[in-house]
């Protein structure tokens, strides 16, 4: 097993092509949730969840079930147009589930999400993230690389809001200029952060 | 060919997740407060938010976790709460529309010492010069209370505010315009609330010095109801909290010697006489 390549995969969701700062997924719950780190930190493991699941269960749709009907019919890629409602559908499952199971075991964190917690459904990182690892010949070919892929992504996507939510923490406490408060900075906020993760840019090949 | 097999793999699909999802709620199932869903249904449903609360569903969680009010939903009303109240277990309190009233009854001409104003016609900007009449405590009259109103249920009239109680929505707006802070929320027990309609702390000849109707702290009405009436600083109070409405104010109102005692309320047919004159006045030098 490679397992520098499946590091490499890993590095590089996570740092190098984020999908919150370089990819510019996500930016929904990267903004509404980020304002405590307890509940950033909680919907990017929720986030990493889904993500995970939907990833694999995509990856097994696409390649158990769409390609060996499509080759019955006489063609592959020909039930291909049913990846988008067949991978909402999986998303929507799992948001469904990670639902369930948080109301069930951790019911604070349940009630401190409250209506974000659905909204992952309409995440667009993670049908990105299921995208991506079909668009990509490196992920199409291997479960593995698409399961740390789309592990690495969820990752990537905790930290960058568990970071944010960090620094909105101490910005609350800040002397912001009055044409700033609020959506301003915040916005001003991601942008820097955003910069800064440019520095991770060109690692790697 | 590929549409039924499409349609048939989605189904297909679909069937696994509803499974799987079916099977996940019955191991995940949460024991939920019976008596939520019971609230719930006793509220009207409507999802209007106007208790404050995310939808009807958020309202019945938090009246059973005693973290709102069971008469917290403004569409139901009384007949909601009642009903609530008895899912409960607990009993409902009536509780009392607030409403403003005005502690000061001074028309232009009971005002006395008012000079000539040439500055800008506002009760804060007039409150901080001070001069521009003799009482330091009474209504100025410049109507900041009846700008501040949105619910056009204040107008000045002949140099006082009257409150349109059939308007008035009790927000408070006016109490908080006025820089004397004359206006008070009251709890209106019953339709018409008496109110000492004074603010002057000064001792009796002070008070006769600046107006025609001030208080003159003399007591007659702490003598005759001493459970309802204090004088203190020179001046009548009334306790709220141990008016009941059926208290017999009649000779009260006859011994006090400054008719300061005022019955505030609807209806107010002489205020509205008063109102349509003044209006039907402007109508014709306008």
């Amino acid at each position: 097993m490679d397992f520098g390549a499946l590091a490499g995969v890993f590095i590089g969701v996570v740092l190098i092509n984020n999908f919150v700062l370089a990819r510019f997924l996500g930016i929904c719950p990267f903004l509404g949730v980020s304002r405590k780190v307890d509940m950033a930190f909680g919907m990017g493991c929720a986030v990493t969840f889904v993500m995970t699941v939907s990833g694999v269960v995509t990856w097994l749709i696409v390649h158990a079930v769409l390609m060996p009907v499509g080759r019955w019919l006489g063609n592959p890629e020909a039930l291909f147009f049913l990846k988008y409602v067949a991978f909402i559908m999986v998303i929507a499952a799992m948001v469904q589930l990670v639902e369930m199971y948080l109301k069930k075991f951790f019911r604070p964190l349940y009630n401190a999400f409250g209506v974000f917690l659905p909204l992952i459904t309409t995440n667009c990182a993670i049908l990105g993230a299921c995208l991506l690892i079909d668009m990509n010949e490196m992920y199409r070919s291997s479960l593995l690389k698409s399961t740390v892929f789309a592990f690495g992504g969820g990752i990537g996507f905790a930290m960058a809001i568990t970071i944010m939510a960090g620094i909105r923490e101490h910005v609350r406490f800040s002397d912001v200029p009055k044409p700033l408060q609020g959506a301003g900075i915040t916005l001003l906020t991601a942008c820097i952060l955003s910069l800064a993760f440019m520095g991770f840019a060109g690692i790697g090949k | 060919m590929i549409v039924m097999t499409a349609g048939l793999v989605l189904f297909g699909l679909t069937l696994l997740f509803a499974i799987v999802l079916g099977l996940a709620k019955e191991k995940l199932r949460v024991e939920e407060d019976p008596r939520i869903a019971q609230v719930a249904e006793a509220l009207p449903g409507a999802n209007c938010g106007g208790c404050g609360f995310a939808g009807c569903a958020d309202f019945a969680k938090a009246v059973v976790e005693q973290r709102a009010a069971c008469d917290g939903c403004p569409v139901g009303g009384s007949a909601t709460a009642a009903r609530i109240a008895a899912l409960l277990g607990i009993e409902v309190i009536p509780t009392f529309p607030y409403r403003p009233v005005i502690h000061c009854a001074a028309r232009t001409e009971d005002k006395l010492g008012v000079v000539a104003y040439e500055g800008v016609h506002r009760c804060a900007e007039a409150h901080v010069i001070g001069v521009t009449q003799a009482c330091t405590y009474g209504c100025l009259g410049f109507g900041d209370c009846a700008r501040a109103c949105t619910f056009d249920a204040l107008h000045m009239v002949d140099g006082k505010p009257v409150v349109d109680y059939e308007k008035c929505t009790g927000c408070g707006a006016c109490a908080k315009a006025c820089p004397r802070r004359l206006i008070e929320q009251i709890p209106f027990k019953q339709e018409q609330m008496l109110v000492v309609a004074c603010a002057n702390k000064e001792p009796a000849r002070n008070v006769r010095q600046v107006c025609k109707v001030g208080c003159v702290g003399c007591k007659a009405c702490q003598r005759l109801l001493a459970a309802i009436f204090e004088v203190k600083d020179n001046l009548a109070h009334i306790n709220y909290d141990n008016y009941t409405g059926n208290e017999d104010f009649k000779p009260v109102i006859e011994k006090c010697p400054a008719e300061v005692l005022v019955r505030f309320g609807k209806p107010k047919p002489e205020y509205a006489r008063q109102l349509a004159e003044q209006e039907a006045a402007a109508r014709v030098s306008g």
